[in-house]
């Protein structure tokens, strides 16, 4: 695969060999971290990079097993099998990336255990079919820890499958880079937004429920490559989305001002 | 008639000598609830409170004007120490409203940024932080540049050789901060820079204070109460006692005038007047000097001395119920150590919600209402009024595939929709929460807001939930305050018990979250959440303090947690970061910076915690 078609990743450390050390060793990884720091982003690129097809299921609080294993359809009178994304993933080898795993039903990932030690079988309880995962098959799952919800934690057993990854907002340098190369900002523009962004994450649990992430620095810098007052971009991109309280956006645009005041 | 003219001239005298802009001027009112946000996000340790702060003499050469009017000898100017970041109460420096709004939003930026421990004098610190600003946030750099370039101006030029040397290196470091210039050296002070920290901001007297352990938490209280009622901040100086027996406070009475706020140690019976004549004298000094003699004011000792008369006190129900406690000692729990008192608050007339709190209560039941779970369709059911289609489908395709499969529940029904969630919440009504915070009132009136408000908002929604009160007076005497039974509904009679709560005695908190527990535990609910307000470390009149509360009181947390509970604990105290996370985990607390958004906090945890 050229080198072009690999989604942009800048690695804040060694996380891209931890994943391929796990990848060849064929455990499987969870990844825990901040709303919009580059968890997807950087599954996708490991797939890429690894040259593995990737199978991308969002958990929601109503997804059944059968929904990740598959079900019968009817096509044309006739009955037929249809493999849902976690069966893909086994029968091609590839990788399956569940996003925000705690959100699905607890007894969804049961499912997942067989798969997750050493047996790596997924049995299809309704076809009576019994898949051996081939060695390129990883599972990756990832979940956002800062949520203070008492209903919503991963199951201690389901946990102590996996190596666990734990990710952050990158460190400045980093998410400079990433500002520059994803919002097509210029590297100066970029350090006022991320600086801008280190000052919003200092107010992560007093102030707002979450700092600003990498993720809203980007939409911001977009926004100002597309000719958008840069103030104005700040404010739809990074006030608005953090907080509802007036008292509150008013002390965010006066944040924003002093990177971007005139 | 003398004494009109006198009047009439020392009014119009200081109005023309003033500099000031009162047209124009803004006060910290104002912006104060943008202001802990704005400091926090410039890197202000958010453990700090904004306060106002008073003037203090500058010592710089005045105008001749000034001098006639008897007035610009002192300033406001902003500094931080290690509790607060104080700020002018109001500026009106400059005649534009907007530059002395912007004036504030830059001495917290500044603040934010000065490091004490930066070497170096006052000019070269406040320029060094000025320079840090200016490099990281160039949209300040902006205001900046617009009140550096205002403020040049008003400033006035000394005649004399050296104070004008002095004069020019400000000038030059407020234009150019990103060059070092040193400060020449000069009898006089210089004039004040208000886009400066304080040249030489009190060093924290509190700190210094050695103190008896044994009444330190007494007097943390007494003085809380004294910050937050004048929130503000007198320069402090610790003295050491004058070792002259008796001190004679007038030695010349003409002088007397002049030094009257030098410390002079006088022999005189420690009062205790109300605070008020204090207060307007304070404001009058320099300098207040704290010193700490060997007497005792009675307010200070830990009696228990207003039990009430029965006729007087809350209304027990029934005899009391005998709950053990933990000896971290002993490492075992004592069978029978603590007694419950179950009572209902007196005078307890029912009530409407207080119309303050009404449009809070009406965004609070919208949005809550958002929560309650609608009566949805359940697929799946073995029984029920309609067929599952979808499943049935399913069912037959399967069938029809020849894979042989059980008949699975093929039905939908409608069943009560109910998230099944019980919530107690359990409020720490301690003597403590009598303290004041400021303009909104005591704390007992935050708690008492707090749980009407919560109380509106999870009727709303549905769930399941009772509130409870709570404090004590030894073991013997758990006092255990019904608000809210669960099975009670929540009605004009419960606000009339919670608007009667007083704050009263000690905090035994692990007796009473034992007792919830079993509250709780019998609620027939799948998730049930122990939810506790406090407002500090768990104490008592007995041995129930350090150690021996904190261990309790994680004891009863565990046990909790071992039955299946969800305990939560919202506090308003700062330092509780220093012992919540041993007694309910890390991710099972949380601390509202700012006590008067309880009631939000407390509501939006809630909904994040189970929604």
């Amino acid at each position: 695969m050229a080198a072009t078609d690999i989604p942009f990743y800048q690695p804040a450390g060694d996380e891209c060999e931890v994943f391929a050390h796990a990848w060849r060793q064929q455990l499987p990884v969870l990844i825990k971290g901040p709303t919009g720091c580059g968890k997807t982003r950087f599954v996708a690129h490991m797939a890429a990079q690894l040259g593995l097809p990737l199978f991308t299921v969002s958990c929601h609080d109503d997804l059944s097993a059968a929904d990740l294993v598959g079900r019968h359809l009817i096509a044309g009178g006739d009955t037929r099998w249809c493999d849902g994304p976690l069966t893909q993933a086994v029968r091609a080898g590839g990788l399956c990336y569940l996003d925000e795993v705690v959100e699905a039903r607890k007894d969804t990932t049961v499912v997942l255990h067989p798969l997750t030690d050493d047996r790596r079988m997924l049995p299809i309880e309704r076809t009576g079919e019994v898949l051996q995962a081939p060695p390129g098959f990883m599972l990756v799952v990832s979940y956002n820890p800062g949520y203070q919800h008492v209903l919503k934690t991963l199951k201690p057993s389901t946990r102590q499958r996996f190596v666990a990854l734990s990710f952050d907002f990158p460190r400045p340098e980093v998410e400079c880079e990433v500002v520059r190369h994803e919002g097509g900002v210029d590297a100066e523009l970029a350090w006022r937004l991320v600086r801008l962004g280190g000052q919003l994450r200092q107010l992560g649990g007093h102030d707002l429920d979450e700092g600003a992430s990498t993720r809203l620095l980007v939409y911001a810098a977009r926004l100002m490559a597309s000719g958008m007052p840069a103030r104005r971009a700040c404010e739809v991109a990074l006030a608005e989305p953090l907080s509802d309280e007036p008292d509150t956006l008013a002390a965010l645009r006066a944040v924003i001002d002093t990177q971007f005041g005139s | 008639m003398e004494d009109w003219v006198g009047g009439w001239w020392d009014r119009l005298i200081r109005r023309a000598a003033y500099r000031g802009h009162p047209q124009a001027a803004v006060a910290l009112a104002d912006i104060e609830r943008q202001a802990p946000v704005f400091f926090r996000a410039m890197g202000g340790d958010p453990a700090l409170t904004v306060r106002s702060t008073v003037g203090a003499a500058h010592g710089a050469r005045r105008r001749l004007l000034e001098r006639v009017a008897g007035i610009g000898e002192r300033v406001e100017l902003g500094w931080r120490d290690a509790q607060s970041l104080y700020l002018p109460e109001r500026i009106d420096l400059y005649p534009d409203a907007a530059l002395n709004r912007e004036l504030y939003f830059w001495l917290m930026a500044l603040a934010a940024r000065d490091d004490a421990h930066h070497g170096g004098d006052w000019f070269a610190r406040n320029r060094a932080a000025t320079a840090a600003c200016l490099r990281q946030m160039p949209g300040l750099a902006a205001v900046y540049a617009r009140l550096a370039a205002a403020l040049l101006p008003l400033r006035d030029l000394p005649r004399r050789a050296d104070e004008r040397a002095q004069e020019l290196a400000i000038r030059a470091a407020l234009q150019q901060p990103h060059q070092a210039i040193a400060l020449p050296p000069c009898a006089q002070p210089p004039q004040p820079v208000p886009l400066w920290l304080h040249p030489s901001p009190p060093g924290g007297g509190q700190a210094h204070c050695a103190r008896r352990d044994g009444d330190a938490a007494a007097e943390d209280e007494a003085s809380q109460r004294r910050d937050s009622k004048a929130r503000r901040r007198y320069r402090a100086r610790d003295g050491e006692t004058d070792e002259r027996k008796n001190g004679m406070l007038m030695v010349f009475r003409a002088e007397s005038l002049f030094t009257w706020d030098e410390y002079v140690r006088v022999n005189r019976h420690t009062d205790e007047d109300d605070d008020s004549d204090d207060g307007a004298a304070a404001e009058d000094m320099q300098t207040l000097t704290v010193q700490r003699d060997t007497r005792r004011r009675a307010s200070r000792l830990k009696f228990d001395l207003d039990l009430p008369a029965a006729a007087y006190d809350d209304t027990p129900l029934g005899p009391g119920i005998l709950l053990p406690e933990w000896d971290y000692k002993r490492q075992r729990l004592v069978a029978d150590h603590a007694r419950i008192q179950p009572m209902l608050p007196r005078d307890a007339a029912p009530a409407a919600l207080p119309e303050r709190l009404l449009p809070m209560a009406r965004r609070l039941r919208r949005q809550f209402q958002a929560l309650a779970p609608e009566r949805t369709r359940k697929q799946g059911e073995a029984s029920g009024p309609d067929i599952d289609l979808d499943r049935l489908v399913r069912f037959l395709a399967e069938r029809a595939s020849g894979a042989a499969v059980a008949e699975p529940p093929l039905y939908q029904a409608w069943p009560p929709g109910g998230r099944s969630l019980a919530c107690l919440l359990l409020a720490d009504i301690s003597l403590s929460t009598e303290s004041w915070l400021g303009d909104a009132g005591q704390v007992i009136q935050v708690i008492r807001d707090s749980l009407l408000l919560f109380a509106e908002a999870l009727t709303a929604c549905g769930d399941a939930f009772g509130l409870y009160g709570f404090s004590s007076i030894r073991r013997e005497e758990v006092r255990y305050l019904l608000l809210k039974d669960f099975a009670e509904r929540y009605d004009d009679a419960c606000r009339g018990r919670i608007l009667a709560l007083r704050p009263g005695y000690y905090t035994r908190l692990g007796a009473a979250i034992r007792h919830s527990s079993r509250i709780l535990l019998e609620q027939a609910a799948q998730r049930r959440v122990l939810l506790i307000l406090s407002d500090g470390k768990p104490n008592d009149l007995d041995h129930y303090e350090g150690r021996y509360g904190v261990e309790d009181t994680r004891q009863a947390v565990l046990e909790a947690r071992r039955a299946g509970l969800i305990p939560f604990c919202v506090t308003i105290d700062r330092q509780a970061g220093d012992y919540l996370p041993h007694l309910f985990g890390r991710h099972g607390y949380t601390v509202a910076h700012d006590a008067r958004r309880l009631p939000q906090v407390l509501t939006r945890l809630y909904a994040g915690l189970t929604g």
